[in-house]
């Protein structure tokens, strides 16, 4: 064994290595995307053995392959971010009905904020629609021992398992005890057994669908009694007179003076918020002499199936429970059916009573805040008598002035706080609980929370610039965007974009992404605009990536129904967003080898494309002659923008720009907005007068020379990237003579670049 | 507990200051966590990376510092070391580089971004609380952690007051060679621990540089170290 600082997902790619793991797949996407690379990584070093690894084309390609794997009897585990879970539900919605082989393991990374994503889903909730068990850690270290669990639990009923960690698990660091090599478990003798189960039919599924029922019953009562999965659901009592902090399983004894009348629920990283509000608010009142109520908590590491055993334990004697999670009220539900079904005298408050977040991340600071006005107005209801019926969160307070345990009143709180802003920098200080409003009631916790969080009188009010992330300096989709805006001048368009770094093309001032849906959905939606607005000129953005992954259909889609739409291609050699992953175009692959690339050209030749042309996004004059070429072609055409991401390959010497000839124009800036230039008010020539002029940031300048071209005046010098300025006659693909796709490449290709393939974004963290 | 929380814009380096710190922390046996920016939002925007050290064996539950109880702020960028200031513990240290890095937005702005103006604002807001406390005889809002808060630090019963600590980052790379500027991050933990309002030693950051950083980058990383303390030890 050996003690290495890992990211949440490097410590999952190992736990699943340590349970013996054969086949692992998935495809990029933040926050998931480390476990895959690490896994390779492991391999490429000789650590993880007899272990094969691969990004595969989408999340569907993905597990349908490890479908194939788990039922010859190998471990698999598929990775995706919770979107990608959508590209996958089709297999996995039957394949849970099949039933599995080997340990099926999806490791499903959801993303609360959202940080990095298109949608706040929750997969606890797909794992309920789809009957999979889902676990859900609360710390990096959880989520290993959960890795591990997750392959035994889904042996032991043949079901697909869910671990979902949210961004804050996949994301943290801390020290982790791993294996320094590791074998992939030996397959069974015999390997795939031919059955009529493996086969889909009306009658199979129905048989399947009593199966998945009888075992979710049963991994129900796991989860409460099993001692490898009830460790997952820590029951523990705090606060109050005595010091008893003790964990208690399977039956609450009423240990200790005083039995406690609340409880806190919480699942995933907010269990470990939670604590940490927990220890914040006892420190400070156990300086300040006020008493914290006696409390129980319970976090849920397993939310479904709902282990109801272990919450009805938890709930016992309790009159109220709030409850904190991120995305859905998934525990919130589940404790309020629980209440229902066994009649229980419990309020259940949380999202749907507005005292959680309703959407975001949860936060120490947001918990503490609502757990002190929790325990005031739990308390405040205590001491006086219970107002019949209702989740009553003491609406009227008049009655309640003069008691010790004074609760600041609800009123003052909105029933639903917006969301967080997505700096966390921001105070989450809570609305109606500042420490005046708080400070002259003795006793309350809320007030006291008010008085730590935010109270370090610091400020700074002035204006701060506003970083939202942009297309790195000398990216090659700037000058992909900026051509097709220029080609497109003086006709009404729609600009379709898709997901990747492209979709930073919508900032100021390219303003070149009208629409953003899911993956491969520009392509397609494009053509609905044609149906539509015939008499406009509608432009679809793709990634090399996304091109694999998700747009080929949808260009069949155009060929076949005759759209008149263009396909601009940005083929930048790599899945750059999520760090640099290899794909079908670049011929690598994860386990080392290398293969003729699949070209993106002949897959649009064959697919009956007709008019295909290429150019390179930094030689202006003649991108922009191309992409005219393609937009005026009649039918759907593509124009395959090509040059590295920059990530790839080394920077190439900066521009320059001449004092003596800048204008201080700000062209540059307005018209391809990239960080390499900047603009100094304090800087003089002769032909900017006190305008000030643009600046080259060294330091970011990579060297591309789009502004050289830009620049109406000359004052910007250096060589145009990629091979530099082509002639403006734009190329245009020839078929290869091949019919089988197996000759020399020809157009315009990467051949001669040496590109970096492979990301080593875990090792460098912060530089992409 | 020791939070220390770094701030900057992507590609900046505080991943891997996150790094060497936390591995600080291993060497001396405390329980570490960090938490990082990755993805969409680190292209160009401002990242921020939480390290959270148990010095006194507590438990280290939440990945991420609570607002108001951070003990070192360490900001790459002055208009990072304002956004990140609300984090920052009644006695804590921030210490900030002076140079601005100025996004694309500022320059389409027609409101320019002033590094000076910005600096000179955070050690005014500084400066003022410093005084407040001082001036206090009782009822100083206590930092969450005070109990754990080295006793020695001055301040009034006790609390340190919050220091302020510039760092013209130009001039330190003007003195440490043109290389050193991918050293900054570097160069400001070693500004920071010189404080010592950190239980970590010049020595100790030099043992998790050697540790963490790639065999060829730690002469580079270990010179600047050294700049850095002379300067400001």
């Amino acid at each position: 064994m050996v003690k290495k600082l890992l990211m949440g997902n490097e410590a999952f790619a190992h736990a699943a290595l340590e349970a013996g793991v054969n086949v692992v797949a998935g495809y990029p996407g933040t926050p998931s995307s480390e476990l895959v690379e690490t896994v390779a990584k492991l391999h490429a070093a000789g650590a993880a053995q007899d272990v094969h690894v691969e990004w595969s084309t989408n999340e569907k390609a993905a597990l349908e392959m490890l479908a194939g794997a788990s039922y010859c009897g190998a471990r698999v585990l598929f990775t995706c971010k919770q979107v990608g879970l959508n590209v996958a539900s089709d297999a996995l919605m039957s394949l849970n009905y099949v039933g599995t082989g080997g340990g099926c393991v999806l490791f499903v990374a959801d993303d609360p904020g959202p940080i990095s994503s298109q949608t706040e889903q929750d997969t606890r909730r797909f794992g309920s629609f789809a009957k999979v068990p889902v676990l859900d850690p609360a710390t990096p270290e959880q989520g290993f021992a959960m890795m591990k669990a997750a392959f035994d639990l889904s042996e032991r009923y043949h079901t697909p398992v869910i671990v979902r960690p949210t961004t804050r698990i996949n994301h943290a660091s801390t020290f982790f005890e791993v294996a320094e090599e590791t074998h992939g478990r030996p397959l069974p003798e015999g390997g795939f057994q031919k059955d009529p189960k493996w086969v889909i039919f009306p009658k199979r599924a129905y048989e399947g669908h009593g199966e998945i029922n009888r075992r979710l019953a049963q991994i129900a009562w796991d989860y409460a009694h099993d001692p490898a999965f009830a460790q997952f659901n820590e029951v523990f009592e705090g606060g109050g007179e005595g010091e008893t902090i003790g964990v208690v399983q399977n039956g609450v004894e009423g240990a200790g003076a005083s039995a406690p009348a609340v409880g806190i629920v919480a699942g995933g990283v907010s269990a470990a918020y939670a604590r940490e509000a927990l220890s914040l608010i006892e420190a400070q009142a156990s300086r300040a002499g006020i008493p914290v109520p006696r409390y129980r908590f319970m976090a849920v590491g397993t939310p479904y199936p709902f282990p109801a055993e272990t919450a009805a334990a938890f709930a016992e004697e309790l009159t109220d429970v709030i409850v904190f999670e991120e995305l859905d009220s998934v525990l919130e539900e589940e404790m309020l059916k629980l209440t229902g079904e066994r009649h229980l005298p419990l309020r259940v408050h949380g999202k749907l009573t507005g005292e959680a977040n309703d959407r975001g991340e949860n936060t120490t600071e947001n918990i503490a805040g609502r757990l002190g006005r929790f325990f005031d107005r739990t308390s405040a209801s205590a001491d006086s008598p219970r107002e019949g019926g209702g989740t009553s969160t003491c609406s009227s307070n008049g009655s309640l002035g003069g008691t010790a345990h004074w609760a600041v009143p609800f009123a003052a709180q909105p029933a639903r706080e917006e969301v967080p802003p997505p700096s966390r920098c921001s105070s989450e200080t809570e609305h109606g609980a500042s420490p005046d409003a708080g400070c002259g009631q003795a006793g309350s916790l809320a007030a006291l929370v008010a008085s730590i969080i935010g109270a370090n009188n610091l400020g700074y009010d002035g204006p701060l610039p506003v970083r939202p992330p942009v297309l790195c300096a000398g990216c090659p989709h700037r000058g992909s965007f900026y051509a097709v805006k220029q080609a497109l001048r003086g006709r009404e368009a729609v600009l379709c974009g898709d997901i990747g770094c492209y979709t930073l093309g919508n900032a100021q001032p390219l303003d070149a992404v009208d629409t953003c849906l899911c993956m491969g959905a520009g392509i397609t939606m494009a053509q609905g605009f044609a149906v539509a607005e015939p008499g406009k000129k509608q432009v679809a953005f793709v990634g090399d990536s996304t091109f694999f992954a998700s747009a080929m259909t949808g260009i069949a889609n155009a060929v076949y129904n005759g759209h008149d739409v263009t396909f601009a291609i940005l083929d930048n050699a790599t899945t750059a967003m999520t760090g640099s992953q290899p794909h079908p175009g670049t011929g690598v692959t994860l386990m080392g080898e290398r293969r003729r690339p699949i070209v993106i050209e002949e897959v649009l030749h064959g697919l009956g494309v007709q008019h295909i042309g290429f150019a390179n996004p930094h030689s202006l004059e003649s991108s922009v002659a191309a992409a005219r070429a393609a937009i005026d072609f009649e039918g759907p055409s593509a124009i395959i923008f090509r040059a590295p991401c920059i990530q790839l390959k080394k920077p190439d010497a900066p521009v320059t720009i001449d004092a003596d000839t800048c204008t201080g124009c700000k062209k540059c800036i307005t018209s391809i907005g990239c960080p390499g230039i900047g603009f100094d008010e304090g800087l003089r020539g002769p032909k900017s007068g006190t305008r000030g002029q643009a600046f080259v940031d060294t330091g970011l300048c990579d060297g591309c020379g789009l502004c050289t071209q830009v620049c109406p005046f000359d004052a910007i010098q250096g060589a145009v990237g990629f091979g530099g300025a082509a002639p403006v006659e734009p190329t245009i693909y020839a078929p290869n003579p091949d019919p089988f796709q197996t000759g020399p490449i020809s157009g315009l290709t990467f051949s001669g670049e040496e590109l970096e393939c492979g990301g080593d974004a875990v090792e460098e963290g912060g530089a992409r | 507990m020791i939070d220390i929380l770094l701030a900057g814009v992507g590609g900046q380096g505080t991943v891997l200051a996150a790094k060497v710190l936390a591995q600080a922390a291993q060497s001396k046996g405390w329980q570490v966590r960090t938490a990082e920016t990755i993805g969409m939002a680190q292209r160009g925007g401002n990242v921020t990376s939480h390290v959270r050290m148990g010095s006194n064996g507590e438990a280290v539950y939440s990945p991420l510092i609570t607002p108001g109880t951070a003990d070192v702020v360490i900001a790459l960028e002055p208009g990072e070391a304002a956004r990140a200031l609300p984090f920052l513990a009644p006695g804590g240290v921030l210490v900030t580089a002076t140079t601005a890095i100025q996004p694309v937005t500022a320059a389409l702005s027609s409101t320019p971004y002033r590094a000076g103006d910005v600096v000179a604002a955070l050690a005014n807001s500084l400066q003022a609380e410093a005084s407040r406390e001082q001036a206090a005889e009782v009822a100083i809002a206590p930092n969450a952690k005070a109990n754990t808060q080295d006793a020695e630090a001055p301040g009034v019963e006790g609390y340190p007051v919050p220091l302020f600590v510039p760092v013209d980052d130009e001039a330190l790379v003007r003195e440490a060679g043109a290389s050193s500027r991918k050293s900054l991050n570097m160069m400001l933990l070693a500004v920071a621990v010189a404080q010592g309002r950190v239980p970590l030693t010049v020595d100790e950051l030099k043992d998790a540089v050697r540790a963490r950083v790639k065999p060829q980058f730690v002469a580079m990383n270990l010179a600047a170290i050294d700049t850095a303390v002379a300067n400001f030890g």
